[in-house]
């Protein structure tokens, strides 16, 4: 791998080059302490100082909400109109790796063209970032990333060590190459080594991901499922900020004016009790708990058992998102045997007075 | 990350293709047979599928939901279906007459393993509209007869009325390379020549055949399989030669939607067929 | 008047009458919805109505004096499908909050006095399913556009939408908000049907719930997490019930029960 040196006051500039002619998506602040990705116009919407966005990256990929095909009953015209061109900077490894669990499920037997066509027309220039009080990437082996990226950004005090990861990603440094040193001093990499093991430090949250798929299996039912039910505000929120999800729903959205249909496809959310449901109103989840156990089973045990990894990257979202306390964090704590202070435990103990 | 895939992608599996209702006829009360052709003549003649898979059906304006196909493999070029009005998709479904437009995409699902089947007992038990997917099974043995050992049917349904097929059973009943044997909870046409009980009342009258030899295949409500299970075990066919589609919401056929997850199964990819044994260990399959 | 397209009529029982006029103030596709569907009746844009048979019903307003009750089940009969729109229809809108039957004749005296209503005895005020079979629901105060024109054009084109009920949070959080629930605010977004494309909470307010509660909310949970916030217990429960009509009147009931 190759890894080049740019200087910190040289990266707007850089961005500035490569997205003459491509859609620049980035961090950018909302309110005064949220982030989201957003396109952006002008470099110096860009805040690189961010921990985690309140929709994943996926959402770039395939959005909450678009057409599918505009469709009459003799021709269903499939509209690829998300799939443009796009550069996206400053995504976290968390997040890459979330893309590549993505990247595995829409190929899995069948390709899913609305991914993959997004996907191939993204370039994904990476960010490094510090953890916060919820991160737990560490424990998910998702706080570095090796592969997956055409650029990543670590940065120093005053520069930036840039890996390319692909040919693609080496033609925008060609794009400007007076701006990247070839030479790494040894103090830059001494640096690198400080501050990686810096972080490695920093972490707060820790779960124990090894024993999960054990312990799904062993307390499927246990009455803890239950109490989480019963706190469960069936909003959808963990799934729709989950980097790893990938539920929809079809509708059909017939045209008042004219002849035909746009099909459009939804994000969906198995917390919801709708989602279960088949024709003639049997439904096979009717209970929040049960619908709660099929999220956990998928992000904490069947991702293992299927593709030697969980369906977590340990981003947080889910954490920094729920308003009863209903996380990867906790439910796996309890699931651990702890007392989690969590709502449901308060809850049920009858603390709230 | 593959970066070849620059252009649209050659096909695309949500999008239906779209084929005309050849036929349709209620079958009973509230089911209905649909015979489709895919439009595109080439396309019809490829689409090869399994017994047991199923296909989207979509009517623009309703939506998409899958379908178990009735038809069978060795009569290629049209689709056949059967299906009970059940919501919205199946409402709009009804309406439409012979020669309308409809979206079709498939076939999608593991179907009935009909390669392990070969040289063995076939043992087909249906209820109600449990006939769907089953038929297509039934007449494919039927059209490659010296593949399979002893092929028998049981047919189960409430009243003679709402017996699915009822005309085709009579007609293939008496075949002599088919044990056949067909049954109604009541009759109230007072006309019914086969029969009366419940579908294990069928049991006792099938002639007596080698388990180990046997698959079991069956689809129905959900109340059958309790009591028709209890009898196969009784016939000592061994768990995983017995075989059951199940239903679940789908929204894409092709393990995208999530909507049919069981676990990490997907019933669009790993199923609608599973085996008793598959069952028995997976959580909420039944 | 064409034979194949969908008769439609729009009734009006008790309310403000602002479901009705959203649908006049979907000016550009008003001439469009006319084209579509052979509308019979629909008293608030046109004089010449006919009340015969029908394909589809649209209602507004809540049921609130016995003349209403003989009114929407003779639409009942003349209709293949009925649809209740706007809160009152839907949940009994805001006039029906008032769940306990002596509290209602308790405002009804305090507000009329002694009067002998005979030509049309009020009632208290109730959603139309308390009467007759509801085939959809769409809800909202008033109603929203888009719901309102994609149900409108599912119906006229052939098949109502699949029911999909989801709460606020969903396209919420497709607007990328943070969770006001987190900052403390007191929000109703995870009780409340989604429809309304989460307006009030994109622009920093609270949701107030005016869709009308979501099939599979979870009211127990929002009541003691609010609770546990630190708001008074009747201002939360004023709040829960601004918007619910009838229809938590059970999960009042319990609370009511827990506390004894």
């Amino acid at each position: 791998m190759r890894i080049v040196k740019l200087k910190q006051k040289n990266l707007n500039p850089f961005l500035e080059v490569i997205s003459e002619n491509t859609e620049l998506w980035a961090p950018v602040r909302k309110y005064t302490d949220r982030h989201v990705f957003a396109q952006v116009e002008d470099v110096s919407q860009i805040d690189v100082d961010y921990t985690r966005t309140i929709l994943p990256p996926r959402k770039i990929f395939l959005p909450p909400s678009f057409n599918m095909f505009t469709a009459t009953e003799k021709e269903y015209k499939e509209n690829f109109s998300h799939a443009t061109k796009k550069i996206l900077f400053g995504i976290h490894p968390c997040d890459i790796h979330g893309l590549l669990i993505m990247d595995q499920f829409f190929n899995y037997v069948f390709e899913d063209p609305y991914y993959t066509q997004a996907r191939n027309n993204t370039l994904l220039l990476g960010h490094s970032c510090w953890p916060d009080e919820h991160c737990f990437c560490k424990s998910t082996r998702t706080h570095i990333i090796e592969e997956g990226y055409d650029l990543f950004f670590h940065r120093l005090s005053e520069d930036y060590l840039v890996w390319i990861g692909s040919s693609k990603g080496d033609d925008l440094i060609r794009l400007m190459p007076d701006c990247f040193e070839e030479k790494l001093s040894d103090e830059d990499i001494q640096f690198y080594i400080r501050l990686r093991e810096q972080r490695n430090e920093a972490f707060q949250t820790e779960v124990n991901f090894t024993a999960m798929p054990d312990l799904m299996e062993l307390k499927y039912n246990h009455p803890l499922w239950e109490k989480i039910g019963t706190a469960c505000l069936a909003c959808g929120s963990c799934t729709n900020v989950c980097p790893t999800c990938n539920c929809y729903n079809v509708m059909d959205h017939p045209q008042l004016k004219e002849r035909g249909s746009l099909i459009h496809r939804d994000w969906d959310t198995c917390t919801l009790q709708s989602y279960s449901e088949v024709a003639g109103g049997e439904n096979f989840r009717e209970k929040r708990s049960d619908r709660l156990k099929l999220w956990y089973t998928h992000k904490i045990q069947a991702y293992i058992s299927k593709y030697g990894k969980p369906g977590c990257v340990g981003c947080g979202r889910c954490i920094a998102t729920c308003p009863v306390d209903i996380n990867v964090k906790t439910v796996s704590q309890a699931l651990d045997g702890k007392d989690v202070d969590a709502f449901w435990n308060r809850l049920n103990k009858g603390e709230i007075k | 990350m593959n970066q070849e895939n620059q252009c649209p992608p050659q096909t695309n599996p949500f999008k239906p293709e779209p084929a005309r209702i050849v036929r349709t006829y209620y079958l009973t009360e509230d089911v209905k047979f649909f015979q489709v052709r895919i439009a595109d003549m080439e396309k019809a003649l490829s689409f090869r599928y399994k017994p047991g898979q199923f296909a989207m059906i979509s009517v623009l304006g309703a939506g998409e939901a899958p379908f178990s196909i009735s038809s069978t493999p060795s009569r290629p070029g049209l689709l056949e279906f059967c299906i009970r009005k059940a919501g919205v998709v199946t409402d709009a479904l009804f309406r439409l007459k012979e020669n309308h437009l409809i979206g079709i995409r498939g076939p999608y699902g593991n179907g009935f393993p009909i390669q392990n089947m070969k040289n063995h007992n076939v043992l087909i038990i249906m209820g109600g509209i449990g006939a769907a997917p089953l038929r297509s099974v039934l007449l494919n043995c039927l059209d490659n007869r010296d593949q399979f050992q002893k092929v028998t049917l049981l047919h189960g349904a409430k009243r003679p009325a709402e017996m699915i097929f009822r005309d085709e059973f009579f007609d293939i009943k008496d075949r002599e390379d088919l044990e056949c044997h067909l049954s109604v909870d009541q009759d109230d046409t007072g006309e019914w020549s086969e029969n009366i009980g419940v579908v294990t009342t069928l049991f006792p009258k099938m002639e007596k055949i080698d388990p180990q030899q046997t698959y079991a295949l069956v689809c129905g409500p959900p109340v059958m399989y309790k009591f028709v299970l209890q009898e196969l075990l009784k016939l000592k066919i061994p768990r995983d030669q017995i075989l059951m589609t199940l239903e679940r919401r789908m929204k894409c056929g092709v393990g995208k939607c999530g909507h049919c997850a069981i676990d990490y199964i997907y019933t669009c990819l790993d199923g609608p067929v599973f085996t008793y044994w598959d069952v028995l260990h997976m959580r909420e399959l039944i | 008047m064409n034979k194949d397209k969908v008769k439609i009529g729009i009734y009006e029982l008790t309310g403000c009458a602002g479901d009705a006029l959203l649908i006049l103030d979907c000016e550009n596709e008003l001439l469009d919805i006319f084209k579509a569907a052979d509308i019979q009746s629909f008293s608030m844009a046109k004089s010449d109505n006919i009340d015969g048979n029908l394909d589809v019903v649209l209602v507004e307003g809540s049921v609130s004096t016995e003349r209403e009750v003989e009114e929407l089940k003779d639409i009942r009969k003349r209709s293949q499908l009925v649809v209740a729109i706007g809160l009152c229809a839907t949940v009994g809108g805001i006039q029906a909050r008032f769940t306990n039957p002596k509290e209602w004749e308790k405002n009804f005296k305090k507000v009329y006095g002694d009067v002998k209503m005979e030509h049309t005895p009020p009632l208290q005020s109730k959603p139309i399913d308390d009467y007759v079979k509801v085939d959809y629901y769409l809800p909202g105060c008033p109603i929203g556009k888009e719901q309102f024109l994609h149900l409108f054009t599912r119906i006229v084109k052939g098949a109502p939408p699949e029911k999909y009920p989801r709460p606020v949070c969903v396209t919420c959080k497709f607007k990328e908000n943070d969770c006001l629930l987190n900052r403390d605010i007191l929000c109703l977004g995870p009780l409340t049907a989604d429809g309304c494309g989460a307006a009030c909470i994109s622009h920093n307010l609270p949701c107030v719930g005016c869709w009308g509660p979501v099939e599979g909310a979870n009211l127990t949970s929002e009541y003691y997490l609010l609770k546990e916030k630190g708001f008074d217990v009747e201002y939360i429960k004023k709040k829960m019930a601004n918007y619910s009509g009838t229809k938590i009147a059970e999960f009042f009931e319990k609370i009511k029960e827990e506390k004894k």
